[in-house]
């Protein structure tokens, strides 16, 4: 008896739970599972967008796909965008964080600075970056005239185009991680330096040996975010550049953007999605492999 | 020869002090215990000891050196923390070499060497390779005395080491600190909170109130000999009872006038008014009337071989100890009479101690 009015408490508990799950549920497989599925079913069929027929192809958007240098070469942007950005944000909102994780006064003022950035919409950050970078009126150039260099069409030169995006980008993420890295600072014991610094541990010492080790799980949790981010970045180059100059900052979701919406290719920009998905789902796990192991989490 | 002296040591934070001209010397193999209620400024003045804390006034030295204001690395000093500090993702042997390979120019082999005399000493041999989540609160403890003991410093500072073991863990690891102290020579300056603590371990303890030294002494000389009411009724469990007096002076000596009994004062103490305060092993009762008052049972205690019981005079209370077979029932009227050769006199104005009875 006893047991039966467990069970029917426990059925009666798990039924709640799914019910209120329901809401979240249904709209992640709305928005989320369906086009996952719909855009994984488009990539093997000739799909126009505005046109109702649909053609079979099989895996002829894969072999596209293939031998497509625009493919390749957005691969390559993105890559190169994100082996550099995401390295240099953490590494500076590293330093950020652990320059202002000290009980010094105005601690809290400087925190809303470098933080500032974060709270500039994407669009608004990438125009005021186009005003920064212009050539002639661009205070980025009027200062390099000032110490006399030359200037440069950062925007519009196929060589400067992503770097500058790539500053811009460190500009924008690093206030976050810096936040979200500091919360991790202020979890580790003040006693552990106070132990390190009795022992004569340099201030190197004790961020190599005992900050990063400690905050380590933070620092994959941020290394992940901000791999999401930085393959989904779409917003800085469709405002900065459109992809330009000569496709030099042409990155996948741009591309998976121009095929889609400009050349209304549905099929097309399905393919490279999934693979953009694979992608980085593949990254990830390797990261959660190579880096994940080592993370040390506090109190375990 | 590592003596430690504090010339007038203080701290304020924030224009507020916190510990006032502390004047302490704690001699070379010496087992200094710095004790107090919580807030008193003893761990504040490990602290400074330690440079972890700067020293607003007042002179350090350490060997003969002043390191008033050198950094903590640079006073040749280790440090035992009440959480123990031990960094989580490092092994203990890695606990207690990482400062060691990282600051001084030992080898390999030399440091391995003073881990494994550590380890032995500390009974930890078994556990190098465990990391601090696989070791209890006691072997944790081992650990960090064990990498305080390889660095071979001058001073060994303890703040609270023994407050997260439970009771019997505190008492086994209490007899482990004394060994080690008389088997290594080492000299120690401890922070408690606890005065049973600093009564077994301290070769000498410092009692602080409110950022200020009231008493240093041996054990014993604190507990027979307090200063003043502060240390009278911190040292000592249960502490001892103060009974509010007046004085009379009654030819070459005293009357000493409670509300419910007066008796005789060979000497003559310098204070209209007084505390008699007495240790509940002073206090004799008998349920005759051969004693100097009565008063009636509050409460009494089973601790033991032993009962306490709490007793009402007038509108003082007194706690008295005694054989559990001579325990009073609760309510009941006893006789009580105090052992004056022990017993000792409170200025009632400052706290301070006059004479003995």
């Amino acid at each position: 008896m006893v047991f039966g009015a467990t069970l029917r408490a426990r059925i009666r508990e798990a039924g709640l739970a799914y019910l209120l799950l329901l809401p979240s549920l249904l709209f992640l497989a709305a928005f989320t599972y369906w086009p996952i599925l719909r855009s994984l079913w488009f990539s093997f069929h000739d799909v126009v967008l505005g046109d109702s027929k649909i053609i079979w192809l099989g895996l002829e958007n894969y072999q596209r796909l293939w031998g497509d240098r625009l493919f390749w070469r957005s691969l390559g942007n993105t890559v190169f965008y994100t082996v550099l950005t995401i390295p240099l944000a953490i590494a500076c909102a590293l330093l950020m964080a652990v320059a202002l994780d000290s009980k010094l006064r105005g601690m809290a003022i400087y925190r809303s600075a470098f933080f500032y950035p974060v709270m500039i919409p994407s669009v608004a950050a990438g125009m005021v970056w186009v005003f920064l970078y212009s050539a002639g009126y661009g205070p980025i150039n009027q200062g390099l005239r000032f110490i006399g260099l030359p200037d440069t069409a950062w925007l519009y030169d196929s060589t400067w185009a992503l770097p500058a995006i790539m500053v811009m980008s460190v500009w924008k993420y690093s206030g976050y991680f810096m936040l979200i890295l500091l919360a991790a600072l202020k979890l580790v014991p003040s006693d552990l330096y106070e132990a390190a610094r009795l022992d004569g541990v340099s201030a190197w010492d004790r961020l190599i040996h005992i900050t990063l080790p400690l905050i380590s799980p933070t620092l994959y949790f941020v290394v992940i975010i901000g791999l999401l981010h930085s393959y989904q970045i779409f917003d800085y180059v469709y405002v900065m550049t459109h992809g330009g100059p000569a496709d030099a900052t042409n990155v996948l979701t741009f591309y998976i953007y121009q095929n889609g919406f400009q050349y209304q290719d549905i099929g097309y920009a399905s393919t490279l999605a999934n693979v953009l998905l694979l992608f980085v789902g593949g990254l990830i796990a390797v990261i959660a492999t190579v880096f994940g192991r080592r993370v040390h989490y506090l109190g375990r | 020869m590592a003596e430690v002296v504090l010339q007038g040591v203080s701290k304020a934070y924030a224009g507020r002090p916190t510990v006032h001209a502390v004047d302490l010397t704690i001699a070379d193999k010496e087992f200094m215990v710095l004790v107090g209620p919580s807030g008193c400024g003893k761990s504040t003045t490990l602290r400074m000891v330690a440079g972890l804390e700067d020293i607003t006034a007042g002179r350090l030295l350490i060997d003969g050196a002043d390191v008033t204001h050198a950094a903590p690395q640079k006073r040749d000093i280790a440090m035992v923390f009440q959480s123990y500090a031990l960094y989580p993702h490092m092994t203990a042997f890695r606990n207690m070499a990482f400062g060691l390979l990282k600051t001084t120019d030992l080898g390999k082999a030399e440091v391995d060497r003073r881990i494994r005399e550590a380890a032995e000493i500390l009974h930890i041999g078994h556990l190098l390779e465990r990391k601090p989540n696989q070791l209890s609160g006691g072997e944790r403890q081992r650990v960090a005395i064990g990498r305080a003991l390889v660095r071979q410093p001058k001073v060994f500072l303890f703040d609270e080491p023994l407050s997260n073991l439970d009771a019997k863990l505190r008492t086994r690891m209490r007899g482990e600190l004394k060994r080690l102290h008389k088997e290594l020579g080492l000299t120690v300056i401890y922070v408690t909170h606890d005065q049973i603590e600093a009564m077994t371990l301290g070769t000498r303890v410092a009692i602080l109130s409110e950022g200020r030294l009231q008493q240093v002494g041996a054990p014993m000389e604190l507990y027979m000999h307090p200063a003043n009411t502060f240390v009278a009724t911190f040292i000592g469990t249960p502490e001892m009872s103060l009974l509010r007096c007046a004085v009379r002076p009654e030819g070459n000596g005293s009357l000493l006038q409670h509300e419910r009994f007066l008796t005789a004062l060979p000497a003559r103490p310098d204070a209209a008014e007084v505390f008699l305060g007495v240790r509940p092993e002073e206090i004799l009762i008998s349920q005759s009337a051969e004693g100097i008052t009565r008063g009636i049972v509050e409460r009494t205690e089973l601790i033991g071989s032993e009962a306490l019981a709490e007793i009402l005079i007038g509108r003082d209370r007194v706690v008295a100890r005694m054989p559990i077979s001579e325990a009073p029932e609760s309510g009941e009227e006893v006789s009580l009479t105090f052992d004056f050769g022990r017993a000792r006199l409170f200025d009632a104005t400052n706290g301070r101690a006059l004479t003995s009875i």
